[in-house]
């Protein structure tokens, strides 16, 4: 069995005895995994390549409905509603919970347009609401001193690390409560990774955020709590610091000790 | 030893590649050459004289290039939002159980040669117009429904793979943020695919305003310009494939000949543009 930190403080998300069965496989990729997610905190899930983190982390805005045959079982409890119901309204889930993915995804537009894109999705057209909100995010992210005069020009004109500054205005523009990371500096140079890593500490304030990594420094760096995932279980969660320095599980030593990995 | 080969298989690989463009400036000088008389006779005039009339030694391409021009319109009319459909439908909507036969059936109707579109047009297919339509059948509507059946497969199949080009993560991106199915195509599959979407579409244009043996059946050969669809009308192949036969005059022949330096001309500036301009800003766009 895990060994699952008591989180006292108010919890984002509650995953209960879950699995993630891909279309067409056999077995399941994700086995009777529960935890929860702290709000207002970082939590890291670290384990070697194809141990379901992202599988896990993809499940919590249901991306994987984009793609006929994957099956989900148990629960996501998100505001008081499992997730992981048919019921579910994946667009209005998708506002809620955003996603910043491995590389930079700079939409074929406008630096502007690229982060009214959600609000434009919400109906939002107001002009100045959207120049309000639209510098708001780009102010947090920590990038609008470098694109405010360039707001009309084409996206994909910034460097990777400024795409996905970008990317993170465009997420937190429509006001989420979660973010979802998947692994956002892979692609990117030691001094752009720096400067993500500030700001995922810095939003912590405003949303929860997950993020998988396959960097434990990274994790150690940004996180206040730590899951250490390994084939498809939970095998750990633990207050960064603590299970860092003192692991309870020999399995976690060893991962993090470089024994294997 | 090993070097002699080397330059020897350069020099030979280069021989192929010139060969081609010696062919391209062949055939470019045999239709200068051979147009010669005409442009001599008419002068400018050839394009915008309305009369052909062979036995009084007076030709005129409007007619022709009207047709030509008209046909290959509705043709583009027709087919374009088809294509868009199919492509969406097999890039994005369809089942993957769906998207296999679907897709190859497409790529099957690109190999059917186009003789047996103008078979099946004349037979089968200007009946139904006629009796649509009315007019004898045979008319520029049943060439631009023709035609656009022709290049739809075409357009279609590189319209889907150039929106499946799209990264499936920018997708992602933009249904994490809450789009639909809808807007995700129209806000980021179609301006993303655009360039070689409209490239596409640029190289089925210039197909189908070469496009012989189809129409050439539906056509009906008649140097007439009208605003009536439904009545028979000529195009520039069309003219070149049914007279070359009875060219009995130095004129007639040569008049031709400017007839089809029209045509690669026209096709040329098409194809390049599409080349030169939409394909190639696809591939900087990366």
């Amino acid at each position: 069995m895990a060994t699952i930190v008591n989180v006292t403080q108010e919890k984002a998300l509650e995953v209960k005895e879950f699995e993630f069965t891909y279309a067409g496989a056999d077995a399941p990729s994700i086995k009777k995994l529960s935890m929860p997610i702290a709000k207002n905190s970082v939590t890291a899930l670290i384990g070697p390549s194809g141990c379901g983190k992202t599988t896990l982390l993809r499940s919590f805005n249901r991306i994987h409905d984009l793609y006929p045959g994957n099956k989900y079982k148990g629960e996501i409890i998100f505001e008081n509603r499992n997730i992981l119901d048919h019921k579910e309204d994946l667009i209005h889930l998708r506002t809620q919970i955003g996603m910043i993915f491995q590389k930079p995804t700079a939409f074929p537009m406008s630096i502007f347009d690229n982060v009214a894109y959600g609000l434009r999705l919400q109906g939002i057209k107001n002009k100045t609401e959207l120049q309000d909100r639209i510098q708001k995010a780009l102010q947090d992210a920590a990038i609008w001193n470098e694109v405010k005069d360039r707001l009309k020009h084409d996206a994909n004109g910034l460097s990777g690390g400024q795409q996905q500054r970008l990317c993170i205005a465009r997420a937190i523009a429509v006001e989420p409560e979660v973010l979802l990371f998947d692994e956002p500096t892979s692609a990117l140079d030691p001094i752009s990774t720096a400067g993500i890593e500030e700001l995922v500490v810095a939003l912590r304030e405003r949303v929860s955020i997950i993020i998988v990594t396959h960097n434990m420094q990274q994790a150690a760096r940004v996180s206040d709590y730590t899951g250490f995932m390994y084939l498809g279980e939970l095998v750990e969660l633990g207050r960064t610091e603590e299970l860092f320095v003192t692991p309870k599980e020999k399995l976690t030593e060893e991962y993090i000790t470089g024994k294997f990995g | 030893m090993s070097k002699i080969i080397d330059t020897l298989f350069a020099n030979l690989t280069k021989i192929t590649a010139f060969l081609v463009l010696l062919i391209v400036a062949w055939i470019f000088t045999v239709l200068i050459d051979h147009s010669m008389d005409a442009i001599k006779a008419f002068g400018f005039d050839f394009v915008l004289e309305d009369k052909w009339a062979p036995n009084l030694e007076k030709f005129g391409a409007l007619p022709a290039i009207y047709g030509s021009v008209v046909s290959t319109f509705l043709a583009m009319i027709l087919s374009v939002p088809i294509a868009i459909g199919v492509a969406i439908f097999l890039s994005e909507i369809a089942h993957a159980k769906l998207k296999t036969p679907v897709g190859v059936s497409i790529e099957l109707l690109a190999a059917i040669p186009s003789v047996v579109y103008g078979m099946w047009g004349l037979f089968y297919f200007v009946p139904i117009i006629r009796d649509i339509f009315g007019g004898v059948g045979i008319s520029m509507l049943s060439a631009g429904i023709i035609l656009s059946i022709m290049i739809l497969p075409f357009m279609a199949a590189v319209t889907r793979d150039s929106m499946n080009t799209t990264p499936d993560i920018l997708k992602e991106s933009a249904y994490a943020l809450g789009g639909t199915k809808w807007d995700v195509i129209k806000d980021i599959i179609i301006p993303y695919a655009k360039a070689g979407i409209i490239g596409s579409f640029i190289l089925a244009l210039g197909r189908a305003i070469g496009e012989t043996m189809a129409v050439t059946f539906v056509m009906g050969n008649v140097h007439r310009i009208s605003t009536d669809l439904t009545e028979p009308a000529t195009s520039i192949p069309v003219t070149l494939a049914n007279e070359f036969n009875e060219a009995d005059s130095e004129l007639y022949f040569s008049a031709l000949f400017e007839l089809s330096l029209l045509l690669l001309v026209i096709s040329f500036t098409i194809i390049s543009v599409a080349k030169f301009y939409f394909l190639r800003r696809k591939r900087i766009g990366r």
